[in-house]
């Protein structure tokens, strides 16, 4: 995957970095990741689209649509591919995906937008359900697998809560494993049914967050399973992700409820996790200063 | 009539003097502004919003005008700044949509209702004259627009300036 920093994509383009701002607000596209420094970067395929539909285009927007049209066609050659059982041919439109995004948008805007059309189209019971499940299974865990090893000093223990692979939550809850181990943190997915050694395993694992993924068990199990890890490590904070959207008694503890998408449930476990980090770190200092003043006015 | 031998008359002719191409001018299909002949950009240096088109220049608006440009499928390709202000809409939310997601035919004295579509695609597909109809917008009653459509590019397409 290559990528383009702001003035190189605006050379690119034959525009002003200001310009390619301006499109990003307006239009939404090309849309750029963020450096670790917090620059942007676009994706060469992107940038390269919009700079073919500009050409023969008419205006901004019709280019972007024409640019946005040529990159969707990897959803539909992968949605084929599956219906059709053919691995092969899945792996390669994945991979064609892979040229002009990265790993999370591939994810994103192609594997699981194909998963829901699937289910869509042909339903969960489905036989196409069952070989597009399992092959989206086997490449995100590949892809967890093939991801180098955390840089964060923070882990989270993810409760599974999903029925099986077969279950329409499990490659989401999957995605977000995937985006969480390449943001760097260290990820330990468990499922929730097994309470059984639970603490052993999260005294090992030592989270700062437990997530509850997935809407298949019922709330007295998870509680189970999410009591066995406080009590082994003791209280955290708690995110449930995907367990439906009528279960109004789970906000009402102070659980983070995430959003249904990946990448936005990752951003947001993130940030719990860096201000829960910060409160951690925040030196007590003010209290011994009050008091000190206290004494010194005695 | 004076025949001479049911044989027809002939008559020469003089020949027809070509009328000189209009000249051409080029604008931004967002808000209007004429760049100068050699840019080095499609993208518009002033708002980088829209890219540069061309069109006669008798005909070609001017910065600020209220605009559209169609395509011969009569699909939205471009509107102008001035036009998304008066049909109360963005260039992003209609493109690709029929013309009549934002202007319908309006014109009294037409009864079929084609006049607006007959100009928009003859004007898309090259005809070089300039038409003039009467619309409105497609979700209000009571108002009525002029609007001058000619051909513009490229590609080639349909321009509807309204008045």
């Amino acid at each position: 995957m290559r990528y383009l920093k702001t003035s190189e994509a605006a050379a690119l383009l034959n525009v002003s970095p200001n310009t390619l701002r301006a499109w990003e607000r307006r239009f939404g596209f090309p849309k750029p990741q963020r450096s670790p420094g917090k620059h942007r970067l676009f994706t060469h395929g992107e940038v390269a689209a919009l700079r073919d539909a500009l050409q023969e285009g008419l205006s901004i927007s019709s280019a972007i649509s024409r640019a946005r049209e040529g990159l969707a066609a990897d959803a539909n050659s992968l949605v084929g591919a599956l219906v059709s059982y053919e691995r092969e041919r899945a792996d390669a439109a994945i991979e064609a995906a892979l040229a002009l995004r990265s790993v999370e948008r591939s994810v994103e805007e192609v594997l699981l937008p194909t998963l829901d059309e699937i289910t869509r189209r042909y339903s969960v019971e489905s036989a196409a359900w069952a070989f597009a499940a399992h092959w989206a299974g086997d490449w995100l865990r590949r892809a967890t697998r093939l991801t180098p090893p955390p840089v964060r000093e923070v882990s989270i223990v993810v409760g599974d809560a999903s029925r099986d692979e077969l279950d329409r939550d499990t490659p989401y809850i999957r995605a977000l494993e995937l985006f969480l181990v390449r943001a760097g943190v260290k990820v330990l997915s468990l499922s929730a049914r097994g309470v059984a050694g639970i603490g052993d395993a999260a005294t090992v694992h030592r989270p700062n967050l437990v997530v509850v993924a997935g809407g298949h068990l019922d709330d007295d199990t998870v509680a189970r399973w999410a009591y066995a890890i406080r009590l082994a490590v003791g209280p955290m904070p708690l995110a449930v992700y995907r367990r439906g959207a009528e279960r109004p008694r789970v906000r009402a503890t102070g659980t983070t409820v995430l959003p249904a998408g990946a990448g936005d449930a990752q951003r947001t476990l993130l940030e719990l996790l860096e201000s829960d980090q910060a409160i951690a770190s925040s030196p007590p200092a003010a209290q011994p200063q009050v008091q000190r003043a206290a004494r010194g006015s005695r | 009539m004076a025949f001479t031998r049911g044989r027809p008359a002939l008559h020469l002719v003089t020949p027809l003097e070509h009328e000189a191409p209009a000249p051409v001018i080029s604008f931004c299909g967002h808000c209007g502004a004429h760049p100068p002949a050699a840019a080095p950009s499609r993208v518009c240096a002033d708002c980088g919003l829209g890219l540069i088109l061309e069109s006669r220049a008798d005909v070609a608006p001017k910065v600020g005008d209220a605009f559209l440009i169609l395509d011969r499928t009569l699909a939205v390709c471009a509107v102008s700044e001035a036009a998304e202000r008066l049909l109360a809409t963005t260039e992003p939310d209609v493109v690709n949509q029929h013309v009549t997601a934002l202007l319908m035919p309006a014109n009294a004295e037409e009864k079929t209702g084609t006049s607006l579509s007959t100009a928009v695609a003859w004007a898309a597909r090259g005809d070089s004259g300039t038409r003039t109809t009467v619309v409105r917008p497609a979700n209000t009653f009571g108002i009525r627009l002029t609007a001058r459509i000619t051909s513009c590019g490229a590609p080639q397409a349909a321009l509807v300036v309204l008045e």
